[in-house]
């Protein structure tokens, strides 16, 4: 008997959702087949690589490598001309974690003078992810949805606790798009679909940030919640799952002890920033290869990696 | 698919003849589901039967045994393509490659660098697993030397050399070690399955593309060498995941056999001299069905994120992650720093240690064993107790280990600060704060500093000594002196109608007495028993035939609590029948010792088939009905195993002298946000029980925990319905809820177990 094998295509598809404009503009998602199995059909749309810039610039990237690759870069809008300039990277994720009120709370004006710096310069599309705290992504978005009007930006994230101001400001108000985040939870992920839809946020304007954790992190959830989204969306055609999805990288790996320990103490382990480096490889592969459509990382050699990986593998 | 006990079953005589040895063919066949016994035991299985039987129980993916001692491993063995599914049994190994045409020295570098990644990660050891040896076709003798060579590295060995004399020669040295042979292929099979056969090791198959391996795979199987490993290395990174997914898929999905076996994937030969790439795509492996994972080479940079994702994606999901027990200094702790206690739940250790290490405070984390559960679940279960904790504290030496004497322990806990100061006298025992968030700030603020002065001082010196020697544990009991608060016998509005245990009507057992409410738990420490009274008055006017009476660990007081919890509730309530419900064997033979059985025998609440299979015995020793968890260390897999706990107890309970219908198998509902796809088990699980007759019960509202309260009695009162349908005979419920009482009584007039009247839902 010869090998007969049976192919998977499904009759469902993830959302096509487009972020930018012209010809630098980008889609998610849009294919009807597992990640990278091309066999069964072709991915619609490859996977896509964000490159994260802070508005505190490097204070959390210490390692030479950032140092070295950003030298120079006096504002937010100078990182942002050099991170355009990594191959792989199709867009920039623009981290306004500076407006954390526990933290340097900078001031909503101050923020939106900061992206409007970066978006007169940046010609990749923009993502934008906010300082976690409630109130102040709320102010913080909707004055940002404003100021990049025609720019058709992401938006992270809309939750539980904010989905109607952030869905009604950010995606209705100003036609931008929005990404829905919920905690590794494949259950509260669909219910916050469900929640912005019925406020009336046209579905091809949501995109899905269902959680992240580093390798080695509980990531056995996040492996687990992604297979299952892919599964209901494609194999059930559940529409209230078939978002693409979106999911930070750097800001889960950047932090753990295995990227941070520095050499002097830890000398076996060697280089902290190769470590880095491989846990953010490492995290973000997982995450393709179970179902994320795009991811954002840091590190420029990261994104070197997974974007060579996505060509390799698509 | 490998059969399921139950669908062996189906093809059984169902005479329950006894001949093969078991009491029922359903026991038999669950046994032959488990490997147990062979199914030619049974004389009188039909001969398409038996055809179809063996044929389908091959499991769908074989386990390859490879290496030999310390570097023996099992690989494939798989059954399901998705780890949610059910669990994924074989992690994955990683290795990195030698090639004889590499000079002496680079080899020796190689090695020597492989060797210096070795750590331990939760109980689990990190290191290269395996060593693959590259044949560059320079001859036997550079090839052997440099085998002999890798074999003193001491790993599990992949010879990869389609040179059938180099490899045999190869072989001679090294096939003690159980090396995979690996370059079978369309033109040298024959000779290298024979000699991979004479030496006794796993075959490894090779081909241009995954229709030759299959071909060769076919070929091989017909020649009778089924201890084989697929190298689905293709000419790039995209035709190596494609050969990988389809081989497993193929297996698993459309039940192929010639592919159901593990693969190797030699990265080295796809991302040549990109070790950044290669760490990406051994990710992308480990996540999609490499079962060897070879690159060229892995520092601890590679091996940190791919073994601790590695450690994730074959985490059991049935089974939490452990943490061992132990004492873990942290921020440079010595023994005159103070410590800190936690449980051994992966995730708490985790989140606990990691807010430690932010306030960097010294502080010894001493985990204790509590089955893996969060601190809560575990002190619930009875699983995290002063008693557990001491036992814990006498195993690790803590008192000659540590000289400080501050202990913390989590403030979810903080009822236990009192029994753990009487067991560890010598300790001052400060309450923690609820959630690790707050570490930090209770750290830095010196908070636990603080409070262990405070209980140093108000400790009766000389007199903890004498305490804790008069607490032992092992101690007889004299039910008859215990003492507790007179019972007070008041008018109650409600009067209990009374049970009779031979009615085939539906049983409730009322949940609300649960020392989990603050309300109760206040009322037990206290002895209040007006509480206890509005309760148990509540759910017997709504319908409740039992009551629970749910009194927690109860370690210090457990008898005389539970005795007089028995009694104010029977002598109120005209000797409503109880379940008793805690870890406290003492407390449940006391509560039996004052039970009246005018409406029912006691319930033993609840035996399991792991380490609480004892309560079984209880059951049997007092004449109780004991309700028996279908699991032992965690939720069952699937209903074979939830079938084997069930025969397992059922055999012990009658081998006791127990009736049948006192033993209330339960099923173990499983809460839908999360375990959805388990449902359907649960419920077949149910319809097993009642196919033999036997009755069952459970904590049935499980099943809609975190759901919105408007929709918890929808999902409730239909999972019952079902449940009924499908042969639950009680559940552990709130009968206050109505709709859900409503159901169940429904349910009753069309199960035929209560004449229909026009009223019935008032009676």
């Amino acid at each position: 008997m010869a090998f007969n094998p049976k192919m998977q295509a499904f009759s469902a598809h993830i959302n096509a959702v487009t972020l930018g404009t012209g010809d630098k503009s980008i889609v998610l998602g849009g294919e009807n087949v597992l990640p990278f199995y091309t066999f069964d059909a072709p991915m619609e749309n490859k996977p896509q690589i964000g490159i994260e810039i802070s508005d505190l610039g490097l204070e959390n990237y210490q390692a030479p490598g950032f140092q070295s690759f950003y030298e120079g870069c006096a504002t937010m809008a100078d990182m942002a001309k050099k991170a355009e300039t990594v191959e792989g990277a199709s867009f920039l994720c623009l981290y306004f974690e500076g407006a954390d009120p526990n933290g340097h709370n900078k001031s909503v004006e101050e923020c939106v003078a900061q992206l409007k710096e970066v978006a007169a310069v940046a010609t990749k599309p923009l993502v934008i992810m906010g300082c976690k705290n409630v109130e102040k992504d709320a102010a913080l978005f909707a004055a940002m949805a404003e100021a990049l009007q025609g720019r058709n930006a992401l938006f992270l994230s809309a939750r539980e606790e904010d989905y109607k101001s952030i869905g009604a400001s950010v995606a209705m108000a100003y036609n931008q798009k929005v990404g829905a985040e919920s905690a590794v939870d494949i259950n509260l992920a669909k219910q916050l679909n469900v929640l912005i839809i019925q406020l009336g946020v046209p579905t091809g304007s949501v995109v899905m940030n269902v959680g992240s954790a580093a390798a080695g992190y509980g990531f056995e959830y996040v492996a687990s919640t992604l297979d299952r989204v892919k599964a209901a969306a494609l194999a059930q055609n559940d529409n209230m799952l078939q978002m693409p999805i979106i999911t930070p990288i750097s800001t889960e790996t950047w932090g753990v002890k295995e990227s941070i320990m520095p050499e002097a103490d830890m000398p076996e382990w060697g280089s902290a920033e190769e470590r880095g480096i491989e846990m953010e490889i490492t995290t973000a592969a997982a995450c393709l290869a179970c179902g994320s459509d795009a991811v954002i990382l840091a590190h420029p050699a990261s994104v070197a990696a997974i974007a060579k990986m996505i060509d390799a593998l698509v | 698919m490998a059969l399921k006990g139950l669908d062996i079953f189906k093809l059984s005589p169902k005479t329950n003849c006894k001949e093969c040895g078991c009491p029922t063919c359903m026991a038999f066949c669950m046994k032959v589901a488990q490997g147990a016994l062979p199914i030619e035991k049974c004389p009188h299985m039909s001969a398409e039967a038996l055809a179809l039987l063996s044929e389908a129980t091959a499991p769908p993916m074989k386990t390859v045994e490879i290496g030999a001692g310390d570097n023996a491993h099992k690989l494939g063995g798989e059954t399901v393509l998705f780890r949610h599914e059910k669990t994924l049994v074989s992690r994955n190994l990683y290795g990195v490659t030698v090639s004889s045409d590499m000079d002496a020295a680079a080899a020796d570098a190689k090695l020597a660098d492989m060797a210096k990644v070795d750590y331990e990660r939760i109980g689990e050891r990190m290191h290269v697993e395996v060593l693959d040896v590259q044949y560059a076709g320079n001859g036997a003798d550079a090839y052997v030397a440099l085998v002999q060579k890798a074999a003193a590295a001491n790993r599990a060995l992949v010879l990869d050399c389609a040179d059938v004399d180099v490899a045999k020669a190869a072989l001679a040295v090294c096939k003690d070690a159980k090396p995979i042979l690996n370059g079978a292929n369309k033109d040298n099979y024959e000779a290298m399955s024979a000699a991979a056969k004479e030496a006794g090791v796993v075959l490894g198959v090779t081909g241009s593309s995954l229709e030759e391996m299959y071909d060769v795979i076919a070929k091989l199987e017909a020649a009778g060498n089924k201890n084989l490993v697929v190298d689905v290395t293709g000419a790039d990174a995209k035709e190596t995941f494609k050969n990988a997914v389809l081989l497993r898929r193929t297996a698993l999905k459309d039940g192929d056999r010639t592919c159901g076996y593990p693969s190797i994937v030699n990265l080295a030969k796809v991302a040549a001299g990109d070790v950044h790439l290669q760490c990406a795509l051994a990710s992308v492996f480990t996540v999609k069905y490499g079962s060897i994972v070879i690159m060229e080479s892995l520092s601890y940079a590679e091996a940190l994120p791919l073994y601790g994702l590695r450690q994730n994606i074959f985490t059991d999901p049935q089974k939490p992650m452990k943490v061992a027990p132990g004492i873990y200094p942290m921020n440079g702790a010595t023994p005159d720093d103070p410590c800190m206690m936690t449980v051994d739940f992966a995730l708490t250790y985790f989140l606990v240690s990691g807010e430690i290490e932010r306030s960097k405070v010294p502080i010894n984390l001493i985990i204790t064993d509590a089955s893996g559960m969060s601190v809560l679940t575990a002190w619930a279960a009875g699983k995290f107790s002063s008693s557990t904790v001491k036992k814990g504290f006498e195993e690790m030496d803590i008192e000659n280990k540590i000289h400080n004497r501050t202990l913390i322990i989590p403030g979810k806990v903080a009822v236990m600060k009192g029994e753990i100061a009487e067991k560890l006298p010598e300790w001052n025992v400060v309450v923690g704060t609820r959630e690790a968030v707050e570490i930090v700030k209770f750290l830095k603020d010196g908070e636990h500093i603080k409070a262990a002065e405070a209980a140093a001082a108000s400790k009766p010196k000389g007199e903890a000594k004498k305490a804790a020697e008069e607490t032992k544990a092992d101690a007889p009991l004299d039910f008859s002196k215990l003492v507790y608060p007179e019972i007070q016998v008041v008018p109650q509005e409600v009067t209990y109608k009374g049970y009779n245990p031979e009615s085939k009507k539906f049983v409730t057992i009322g949940e609300r007495i649960h020392c989990i409410s603050p309300v109760i738990r206040e009322a037990m420490a206290t002895f209040n028993p007006e509480p206890i009274l509005k309760r148990a008055a509540e759910q017997i006017a709504a319908g409740a035939t039992y009551l629970d009476v749910n009194i927690g660990p109860a370690e210090s007081n457990g008898p005389e609590l539970m005795t007089w919890a028995v009694r104010l509730l029977q002598e109120n309530f005209n000797n409503v029948p109880l379940a008793l419900d805690t870890a406290n064997k003492k407390a449940i033979e006391a509560g039996i010792a004052v039970y009246n059985r005018t409406n029912g025998k006691p319930i033993v609440n609840s035996a399991d088939a792991g380490s609480r299979i004892d309560n079984i015995n209880l059951a049997a020793a007092n004449d109780a009905i004991v309700i028996a968890l279908c699991s032992a260390d965690g939720i069952a897999k699937d209903n074979d195993e939830r079938m084997m706990h069930c025969h397992n107890m059922l055999d012990r309970g009658i081998a006791l002298g127990m009736d049948a219908d006192d033993l209330w198998f339960d099923p173990l509902f499983l809460v839908v946000k999360g375990m959805q796809e388990k449902q359907m088990d649960v419920l077949n699980a149910i319809k097993s029980f009642s196919d033999e007759g036997l009755k069952s019960t459970g904590g049935l509202s499980n099943n809609s925990n975190g759901a919105p309260k408007t929709v918890r009695p929808i999902m409730d009162a239909t999972l019952v319905a079902m449940a009924m349908m499908q042969g639950l005979t009680s559940a552990i419920v709130n009968p206050c809820d109505r709709r859900l009482m409503e159901t169940i009584k429904t349910c009753d007039i069309f199960k035929n177990n209560e004449l229909y009247s026009d009223s019935y839902l008032d009676i």
